[in-house]
């Protein structure tokens, strides 16, 4: 009904690889992106942007980051939290050395500074794989988040030893720092992450997206067909680590205003991992969707009795909260081992058959 | 692609605008104070007697007298379990009504205090968060009294020396920390002290990962032989401190910790082994004191709330209630100073800058001995109020000194100093121009 397909005829190849085969996906997505660029900024309070939205995308690029060098790549990383820290640092010191500098082109800089340090780890890749590698990203985690506590340049030598975002305006309004309003953020936030979810669409639906799909399925038979593992690996890496840098610059300077070495710890590298893992690996859609249920979803869990005017704690809620949480997740993925974007995805062709399955 | 962000993100702005607008409407007498709690998470049995003694403070009060000068004190928490990031969401969701807010954690306190400036909430860290704070005409909005990190570690020194610092030259003092912006927090001053009176500092960091293994620390404090080992230990660390320092048999009186190093329920799990320890503080549990004996009478009694057995005469519990006892003197300076039954954020700001706690307010609230006097300005946030050495005896922290004092004349330049490097690095920063102390 909702999908129907009939009528719409691929009549060349290119019509057949579309980005939306069915009219419908692009009529939804497009649907979507009005709530998120008109809809959404129009109607949101500050409490919904700080703690609803503003979370929600900075967390799907990190997601999306990683699933480029996990879902895509096959390569298993631990190391996330770590180089999103990378990149917060990095945006920093470019503002601070560089205060003229435009605020969008410093966050988007800072990936390359992530991407660097995530190639120099990648490194083992060549020789190691699989939970080995892990292991390797590990080290880079523990590192790296050891690197900022002791780096006091890294801070300015701030005496609390940690990043504090000054107030940076960009055409006259303040987008860091204090004063920049929320809805402010918000958008700088959602353009650069459409922007980067459209090149990583593209990507990984092109040349290098098939090359490191044949690594991730099988590296020996890919450098057989002539693939370059180095290549194939590290640009993975690279592309990765630059995704998830920009997400760290985003994490800390366009959302919480300040952060201490901790906040990059191995916790952040996990919970970045299971928003990857429960949206669905090798899937772009996935990294919205984990984010959803795992950033989103809590937030919303915490007002509700407040909202139905239950008299519960706030420490109870707390904890109501960790085993709703974690009951959905184990829920979920015994459902549908493979995330909820391959959950979408069956719901879609079920609907597509509806009414007359056969 | 984003194809089902709708269908979850819809419900949850739903949700969330239903929460702000079915929000109950702020009745005419009730005020409404927020507290970013952490009753779960790794530091929950910390958080606990704390968060416990600041509600029954404020329910005991609201039960006896009916709230504050006829304004019902609504006390409202937030969990955030020590975590950062759930800090940001807390402070969000209670900023609109509260008119203060508790950040309880480092992380936290700097994320808020760029922000409170802009949306003009008091910021109340008793006895923790940044020293620099204690300069009002800086840190406008935020409040750390009655004694910042700073005089602690002072008093400490002042202490250990016999009250002469010179005592001290060419001994070896350990500074046991978390390594952590919380334990880095005393260094700058001691360094300070250490090259001015001529005694050796090593600070000796312990990651937040091991705290529970303190193996290689108390392997090499006892290579390094220190005459005492200050520790500015948090949670699971000062446990963790104890016993290896037990087992390495080194002499209790040569350790001493910061106010909260000094937590009953992390001495239990050690009991005799740790008898001779000391920790300084700003408060001293007096369990028969009149508003002690209140919230037993009006609170704990009718089962009202409840609270750990033993727990009501811990340091950490009666701590909570005088940290309530200086949000309700703020409510109660402002009250009187602009004629109003229900203050704002920035009325209540004025009421903690200029709180006076002196023996006779004491003995009127029934906290005669509990904590200190002191009184704030506006060019003082801190209070600097002294604090007494509490020495654990086996079962319960027992007061062994008589009033300390911190040394002014070398922290204030360095607050001054310190302040300033803030102000700087996150300008534009607004300062109290209207401030002339």
């Amino acid at each position: 009904m909702l999908y129907r397909t009939a009528g719409q005829f691929k009549t060349s190849y290119a019509a057949d690889h579309a980005l939306f085969p069915v009219r419908q996906d692009a009529w939804l997505l497009g649907v979507i992106l009005l709530f998120a660029f008109v809809i959404f900024p129009l109607t949101a309070s500050e409490f919904t942007f700080k703690a609803l939205l503003t979370p929600v995308l900075v967390y799907s690029l990190a997601a999306l980051g990683l699933n480029i060098l996990t879902g895509y790549a096959g390569q298993l990383s631990l190391g996330t939290g770590a180089f999103m820290g990378v990149g917060a640092y990095a945006c920093f010191k470019l503002i601070t050395i560089f205060p003229e500098m435009n605020v969008l082109v410093a966050i988007l800089l800072s990936g390359f500074f992530s991407a660097a340090v995530g190639v120099a780890f990648g490194l083992p890749s060549l020789r190691i794989k699989g939970f080995y590698l892990a292991i390797a990203t590990l080290a880079a985690q523990f590192f790296l988040v050891w690197l900022f506590e002791k780096w006091a340049w890294l801070c300015n030598y701030a005496s609390s030893g940690s990043i504090q975002v000054p107030t940076v305006e960009m055409f006259g309004t303040p987008v860091f720092g204090p004063n920049a309003l929320a809805i402010v953020q918000y958008y700088c936030v959602l353009g650069i992450v459409t922007l980067i979810t459209i090149a990583a669409i593209n990507i990984t639906r092109g040349r290098i997206g098939r090359m490191w799909k044949a690594v991730r399925d099988m590296d020996i038979a890919a450098e057989l067909v002539g693939i370059n593992l180095m290549k194939a690996k590290l640009s993975a890496f690279a592309v990765s680590s630059y995704v998830v840098g920009v997400s760290g610059a985003l994490f800390v300077f366009l959302w919480r205003g300040a952060a201490e070495p901790v906040a990059f710890d191995i916790g952040l590298s996990f919970r970045v991992l299971f928003i990857a893992i429960i949206g669905g690996l090798g899937s772009v859609l996935g990294n919205f969707l984990g984010a959803i249920l795992i950033v989103a979803l809590p937030v919303v869990i915490n007002t509700l009795p407040a909202s139905l005017g239950l008299p519960i704690s706030s420490a109870m809620v707390e904890h109501l909260n960790t085993m709703i949480v974690g009951a959905l997740i184990i829920a979920i993925l015994v459902i549908e081992p493979h995330g909820l974007a391959r959950f979408w995805q069956i719901i879609r062709e079920k609907l597509i058959m509806w009414p007359f399955p056969h | 692609m984003k194809r089902l962000r709708t269908n979850f993100l819809l419900p949850a702005a739903l949700a969330a605008a239903c929460m702000l607008s079915v929000a109950p409407a702020i009745a005419e007498d009730s005020v409404s104070l927020p507290n970013l709690s952490y009753r779960t998470g790794p530091f929950a049995a910390t958080g606990i007697p704390l968060m416990n003694g600041q509600r029954d403070y404020m329910m005991m009060l609201n039960e006896r007298d009916g709230g504050v000068n006829g304004v019902k004190l609504g006390y409202e928490e937030c969990e955030t379990g020590y975590s950062t990031e759930k800090g940001v969401e807390c402070y969000e969701k209670t900023k609109a009504t509260g008119i203060i807010t508790q950040p309880w954690s480092t992380g936290i306190t700097l994320q808020v205090l760029p922000k409170s400036n802009v949306d003009k909430i008091p910021i109340l860290a008793p006895g923790y968060g940044f020293s620099p704070m204690a300069d009002g005409k800086v840190f406008h909005w935020a409040f750390n009294m009655p004694a910042s990190y700073w005089d602690g570690a002072s008093m400490i020194l002042n202490n250990i020396s016999d009250g002469n610092l010179d005592n001290l030259k060419g001994k070896k003092i350990v500074l046991l920390h978390l390594d952590h912006p919380y334990g880095k927090e005393p260094i700058p001053l001691l360094e300070v002290l250490a090259e001015k009176h001529g005694f050796e500092l090593l600070p000796i960091p312990v990651g937040l990962k091991e705290m529970q293994n303190q193996s290689a620390q108390w392997l090499q404090i006892r290579r390094e032989r220190p005459d005492f080992v200050v520790m500015w230990g948090w949670g699971a660390m000062n446990a963790g401190a104890l016993t290896e320092a037990a087992k390495t048999k080194f002499p209790m009186d040569k350790f001493v910790g910061i106010w909260w190093a000094g937590h009953d329920g992390d001495m239990k799990s050690v009991g005799e082994a740790g008898k001779g320890y000391r920790s300084i503080s700003w408060s001293v549990p007096v369990s028969d004191s009149p508003v002690m004996q209140d919230i037993k009478k009006y609170v704990l009694d009718p089962k009202k709330a409840e609270i750990g057995e033993g727990e009501f005469d811990w340091v950490f519990y009666q701590r909570g209630v005088l940290i309530s006892m200086f949000t309700v003197e703020g409510i109660k300076a402002a009250q009187e100073h602009f004629d109003t039954k229900v203050v704002t954020a920035e009325q209540l700001r004025w009421g903690l800058e200029n709180l006076k706690i002196d023996d006779a307010k004491l003995a009127e609230i029934g906290m005669t001995g509990m904590i200190a006097p002191f009184s704030t300005s506006c060019a003082d946030h801190a209070g600097h109020a002294g604090g007494w050495m509490l020495e654990w005896d086996g079962a319960k922290f027992v007061k062994v000194s008589d009033l300390l004092q911190a040394d002014q004349s070398v922290i204030e330049p360095l607050v001054e100093a310190e302040a300033k490097k803030y102000a700087e690095a996150n300008a534009p920063w607004p300062v109290n121009e209207d401030c002339k102390m």
